[in-house]
């Protein structure tokens, strides 16, 4: 039996006792892993007891994610052990870890995207059958599902699927190999906040039977509210680990980021800045469209962006944000309703053709859509100019001044690049990240539309974000900010419209809307509704 | 038989006189003489190096394998000198890089076991002091000459064994391609067949190699399931022999005895033998006296019927070994009237077709079908 | 002082190529083992076959003429991956080439400085030909284009079999299955090594030219490398899409019109060599870049050619291949190490 340090002491909880001596249901002791250039783990020391919700809180890159990959047995550690139990285990693959009753459900699904719902949570399952059907696959699938109240379509592909539903199998197939300790990363990021309080019930209760939770977010309230520990990971290195009761937003907050940050207000605006015009720069009118799958995505949507605004788009994801920004910037086109840029149909007109009117767009996933990885980053940073001189002249194409204006993007996003003819992805996310931004930013002379433009950056690369949105806006341009994170959406924008099953629920001004209220609409609510049951929420 | 020393240039001369005085001899030497070429200047057997390209791999059992018993004799023979082989050259320009591998390796004699064509002459062309010679080959050069066996007869003779065994009268051919060397291979051994059973056909399959026992395989069954009972073909290897086996059909095979692949099916085969025709050629190139020359092999002198398997009834030995015995006393059985398989005359009755016709016999006789 | 290895997503050039270096030599030496312990005298062998390839005209020529369908097999695979399209049919669109060409040559009664551009544009024709199907269907219907030119090189293969031993066979060939000797033939450029070698290296240089330096180049390299981000930047993906997957047949097409019209003047079953299925290794050691075929096609050609030698030799040709596949498996094993590098921890930070 090891012998537990200073953080083994016996705790309470408050809904499991614990007895001394009781092992830690797992610890991590002085794991180390190392990658390219980035330490990502070094001296970690985790203890989580049976009957614990312990949270993992840091900045993006912290090291939270590398070190829950140990845990599950995708990443083995250069340095450290692992103890279940009491007893040092060796973890080769997933299948070690998920036999030690250890389940994680990722930030980034691990599921395969060509197979149903129902094969993937049978994937790689002891219990599964060695013969069965789809069918008879779907229907214990479907029975898992009521049982764990989790609403899945088990015949749907998962590619088809949106996140937020994608999360609820991964979550599913977690729990039906009866995990002990359930590792959640990041989940409450594709949830309404009603859907996130659901989860917290579920966690509390999966708990109370001598379970543990570990569960890992950079969202302050959240942790607070849940967990009964909370460890604080910077850099790689365990900062400290507290008791959920003797800590508070500001002291965490110092503790993840090092310094004090402030959320401050941005939609105050400068004098000289541009005002915001009266006619819209851009329209939707009754704007329809389908998904890849034939279903539609987005139902008559009617939207207006005036120059000089900021326009937030909240939302659970999936629940069409994706097709806006696509029909927005000519990836796809509507079925039917119009597209207006100054007045003008733009209905029809491709890719090339908005950018080329003045519409720059920030993609949900700049690896998937907003560069070529693999290419080196002078082809990425001029995809959006490479038609015009001085990078092409003619139909020949010039690397020498393609690099030139690489340059000059690379500088105006303050990032410092060895090696111009590196691929891109050998960039860190948030270089990547500012890069595309800049370039966009190159072309948006009338409107920027920035999809999850803080998705996977630390602090300090989206305060970057949101200084670049209010350069834009100052300069009198519109801005449609689509983010899941409310209280971006509220300390930037001016106007807040809601998403709900492809529709808008609402426009909010900003000023005047409580998080509640978006929160309610974001299930479902029309705005015309909130006043009559607000009341009844509150209390 | 045929002496040996009969099929160098001289002796065939010799025999084309006969030949033309109306005492010609079946699978004897009938093919036009070369224009004069001058010898080619001896070597010394130590200094000698004699090369030999091969279709299939040595190891094959069959036609490969025979020219390789070949080459072993020639080492015998000359131990002094260096031979050099490769083995399975395709049918491209790599043949054409081999065959120039061994004339920069210091071949002072080439001989190509298949007919490789332009990729042979290409490197003889440009390679006038070696001596080439080319098996199944049809274009001799003034350093290049070409040799093969009078297949034909013992074919026929095994034709007659296979009519007289066969109950459906449904012969079945594993082909390589279309080509003289599988036309008069079918031929002969159809019309063995008729001559026992005048209402026997032959079905053909071309498989495109001389060396695919998988290919060869799925044919032969392919036959025997199309209501063939008896199987021939030119393969160098023992594949179809073995499906013939398992499904109770009888096989004549090419070029050695593979019996113990299937004893109860094997009827013969017609086994090759290069061996005296090698040493007596590397003889002559060592000696200064080598010119090119066109033999075919008859009957006897390095080409025959195998010794008859154990199914094969007493009787239907003597009646095909009569024909042998005729064949051998200077009868030939393609004499006209033989029409093709359209139906036209292609040999009129009482005419007797020569060796050169039968070398290159390039149509199907009424009967056959699928080439 | 401690350190440890970490993996970069992609290698310096200079490593890559040092990693391929010594992966030949590391095969070649591994060779060299299994021969010697097996009787053979792997320095005398070594010995001849350079002596053979690059001592002896004849050997340069060899590899001069070995070299010209490689590169260009070689560069179709490599222009088909750069729009992300693996064209394993370059075999099946050599034989359309090949076979375009001789029809040309063999019924087209015209001049020979008519007929050799004919059959020139002939094969490049058949090569598009043999590839339109699998290009439309991967366009319009996503159905993937690696098993459908994998399956049209078994027809084409057949094909040719057919008519060279049928419709065109040799009238007075004989023996072998083959068309008649062709009435033209691509001029000499240096000794039995025809035209068609400078101009599968010009083609390549052309290719590679307008890869980097047109606008046109730039979309195939976006659109190839990820059609989400060509879709993003209004990129006609589709379109080429089209193009560069007719391009990469109209080239394998040309390698099959060179080696009918250039070096084997006859059509015939066999005529490939599988240089197209070796195109797909050349692309892969070009690093599908189209200038990297030619040395890619030049490594290849000089490992076939020593094969041949080594078989003179009294190596057998299981022994050969085993060989070539030592110095693949070794490169492709050097260049996923060539990924990795050693670092101290002391210099690593976030």
């Amino acid at each position: 039996m090891h012998g537990f340090s200073e953080t083994g002491r016996s705790f309470e909880t408050g809904r499991a006792k614990v007895a001394p001596g009781t092992p830690p249901i797992v610890y991590l002791k002085g794991i180390a892993k190392y990658f390219p250039g980035v330490i990502a783990n070094q001296d970690v020391d985790i203890e989580v007891m049976p009957g614990e919700i312990h949270a993992l809180l840091g900045e993006n890159g912290a090291g939270k994610s590398t070190l829950m990959n140990i845990l599950t047995g995708i990443y083995q550690p250069d340095a450290g052990e692992i103890i279940i139990d009491g007893y040092a285990k060796i973890f080769a693959s997933p299948v070690d870890a998920i036999a030690a009753g250890i389940g994680m459900v990722h930030q980034h699904f691990k599921l395969v995207k060509a197979f149903s719902v129902a094969e993937n949570i049978h994937l790689g399952w002891a219990e599964t059958p060695k013969r069965i059907s789809a069918q008879a696959l779907e229907a214990r699938t479907a029975e898992l599902a009521a049982a764990l109240n989790l609403a899945v379509r088990p015949e749907a592909r998962v590619g088809d699927l949106s996140t937020g539903e994608q999360q609820r199998v991964e979550i599913l197939r977690v729990l039906a190999r009866n995990a002990r300790v359930l590792i959640l990363d990041e989940p409450t990021a594709v949830l309404t906040p009603a859907e996130a309080r659901e989860l917290f019930r579920a966690l509390r209760e999966f708990v109370s039977r001598g379970n543990a939770v570990i569960f890992i977010s950079h969202k302050l309230d959240e942790v607070l509210e849940i967990s009964d520990r909370i460890t604080v990971l910077r850099g790689g290195r365990r900062v400290t680990t507290e008791a959920t009761a003797d800590c508070n937003q500001a002291m965490l907050a110092n503790l993840m980021v090092g310094h004090e940050i402030v959320l401050s207000d941005l939609r105050a605006r400068k004098a000289e800045a541009a005002p915001i015009s009266a006619e819209p720069v851009l329209s939707l009118r009754e704007v329809t469209v389908r998904d890849d799958f034939g279903n539609v995505a987005l139902n008559k949507v009617s939207l207006d962006i005036h120059a000089g605004e900021i326009l937030g788009i909240a939302g659970v994801a999936g629940n069409g944000q994706k097709e806006l920004s696509e029909v927005l910037t000519g990836m796809k086109k509507p079925l039917s309703g119009k597209i207006l840029v100054d007045g003008r149909d733009f209905s029809a007109a491709g890719g090339a053709e908005i950018a080329r009117s003045g519409i720059g767009h920030i993609p949900e996933d700049r690896l998937k859509s907003g560069l070529a990885p693999a290419l080196s980053i002078t082809d990425n940073t001029v995809i959006r100019e490479y038609k015009k001189p001085p990078v092409s002249i003619g139909s020949w194409f010039r690397p020498g001044a393609a690099t030139a204006l690489a340059q000059s993007i690379a500088a105006a996003a303050a990032v410092t690049v060895p090696d111009f003819s590196m691929p891109v992805r050998n960039l860190s996310g948030g270089n990547q990240q500012r890069l595309v931004a800049r370039r966009e930013m190159r072309i948006a002379t009338k409107v920027l539309i920035a999809a999850y433009p803080s998705r996977g950056l630390d602090v300090g690369a989206i305060n970057t974000m949101m200084r670049y949105f209010v350069e834009l806006r100052d300069q009198g341009v519109g801005v449609i900010l689509i983010s899941e994170e409310l209280e971006e959406l509220l300390n930037l924008s001016d106007r807040i419209a809601v998403m709900f099953h492809g529709e808008i629920m609402g426009v909010l001004d900003t000023a005047e809307s409580a998080i509640e209220d978006i929160g309610l609409m974001m299930g479902g609510r029309p705005a015309g509704a909130l006043a009559q049951t607000s009341r009844e929420i509150t209390s | 038989m045929i002496d040996l020393r009969n099929l160098s240039r001289r002796g065939f001369l010799n025999l084309g006189v006969a030949a033309g005085a109306g005492l010609m001899m079946p699978g004897g030497l009938i093919r036009p003489a070369l224009a004069a070429a001058k010898p080619l200047a001896p070597v010394a057997e130590k200094d000698a190096v004699i090369a030999f390209g091969h279709t299939g791999p040595v190891t094959d059992e069959g036609w490969t394998w025979s020219h390789d018993q070949g080459m072993k004799a020639v080492q015998q023979a000359f131990p002094k000198l260096k031979t050099i082989f490769v083995e399975s050259i395709p049918y491209s320009a790599d043949a054409s890089r081999t065959f120039r591998q061994f004339v920069s390796e210091g071949a002072n004699m080439v001989f190509a076991t298949s007919n490789y064509g332009d990729f042979l002459y290409d490197v003889a062309k440009r390679s006038p002091n070696v001596a080439f010679f080319e098996c199944d080959g049809r274009h001799p050069m003034d350093n290049l000459g070409t040799y093969y066996v009078a297949h034909w007869y013992p074919t026929y003779v095994t034709g007659i064994a296979a009519g007289l065994m066969s109950k459906t009268g449904k012969l079945g051919y594993v082909a390589s391609f279309p080509v003289p060397s599988v036309y008069s291979g079918t031929n002969a051994f159809l019309m063995g067949a008729r001559s026992v059973n005048p209402n026997a056909t032959l079905q053909a399959i071309a498989i495109n190699s001389w060396f695919d026992p998988q290919a060869a395989t799925q044919a032969g069954t392919a036959l025997l399931d199309n209501g063939c009972d008896l199987l021939f073909g030119i393969m160098d290897e023992a594949g179809y022999l073995q499906v013939a086996e398992k499904r109770g059909a009888k096989a004549v095979m090419w070029n050695t005895d593979i019996r113990r692949y299937g004893p109860k099916g094997y009827i013969s085969s017609i086994v090759v033998d290069f061996k005296k025709f090698y040493v007596e050629q590397v003889r002559q190139r060592l000696a200064g006296t080598w010119v090119p020359s066109t033999p075919i092999l008859a009957m006897g002198a390095g080409v025959d019927r195998d010794a008859w398997g154990e199914t094969v009834p007493e009787e239907v030995r003597k009646q095909a070994d009569a024909a042998r015995d005729k064949i051998l006393g200077g009868w030939s059985p393609f004499t006209g009237e033989i029409k093709d398989s359209k139906g036209a005359v292609r040999v009129a009755a009482g005419k007797t077709m020569t060796e050169e016709e039968l070398y290159n016999w390039n149509w199907s006789i009424e009967g056959v079908k699928g080439l | 002082m401690s350190g440890r290895i970490q993996r970069l997503p992609s290698a310096h050039p200079t490593v890559a190529l040092l990693a391929r270096a010594a992966a030949i030599l590391l095969a070649l030496l591994t060779a060299g083992v299994i021969l010697a312990a097996n009787g053979a005298d792997p320095l005398k062998l070594v010995a001849q076959v350079v002596k053979s390839t690059f001592g002896s005209r004849f050997g340069l020529e060899d590899v001069g003429l070995l070299v010209t369908p490689l590169i260009l097999t070689g560069l179709s695979v490599a222009v088909g991956l750069r729009i992300g399209a693996w064209n394993i049919g370059a075999e099946g669109q050599f034989y359309a080439g090949a076979f375009a060409a001789t029809g040309v040559a063999l019924f087209v009664p015209a001049p020979d400085f008519v007929l050799l551009p004919l059959a020139f544009v002939a094969g490049g024709l058949g090569g598009m030909a043999w590839i339109l199907v699998p290009t439309l269907a991967r366009a319009y219907a996503d159905v993937s284009e690696l098993i459908t030119t994998l399956l049209l090189n078994f027809v084409a293969v057949l094909l040719v079999y057919y008519v060279s031993t049928g419709p065109w066979l040799d009238p007075d060939g004989h023996a072998l299955a083959t068309t008649a000797r062709l009435p033209c033939e691509l001029p000499e450029f240096w000794g039995a090594v025809h035209w068609g070698f400078p101009l599968a290296v010009l083609l390549t240089v052309l290719v590679a030219a307008g890869l980097s330096f047109t606008r046109w180049g730039y979309e195939v390299r976006v659109s190839g490398s990820n059609p989400q981000a060509a879709r993003y930047a209004g990129m006609p993906f589709r379109r080429h899409l089209i193009l560069v997957m007719l391009l990469s047949g109209a080239i394998a097409g040309i390698a099959g019109m060179f080696e009918v019209v250039g070096t084997v003047h006859r059509l015939q079953g066999g005529i490939s060599n599988n240089f197209g299925y070796l195109g797909i290794m050349v692309a892969v050691l070009a690093r599908g870049s189209a200038l990297g075929v030619l040395a890619g096609a030049a490594l290849m050609g000089i490992i076939l050619n020593s094969g041949i030698i080594l078989q003179t030799q009294g190596l057998n040709v299981s022994t050969v291949l085993a060989i070539t596949g030592l110095i693949l498996f070794f490169t492709a094993i050097g260049d996923e190490l060539s990924h990795y590098r050693f670092v101290r921890n002391e210099t690593a930070s976030v």
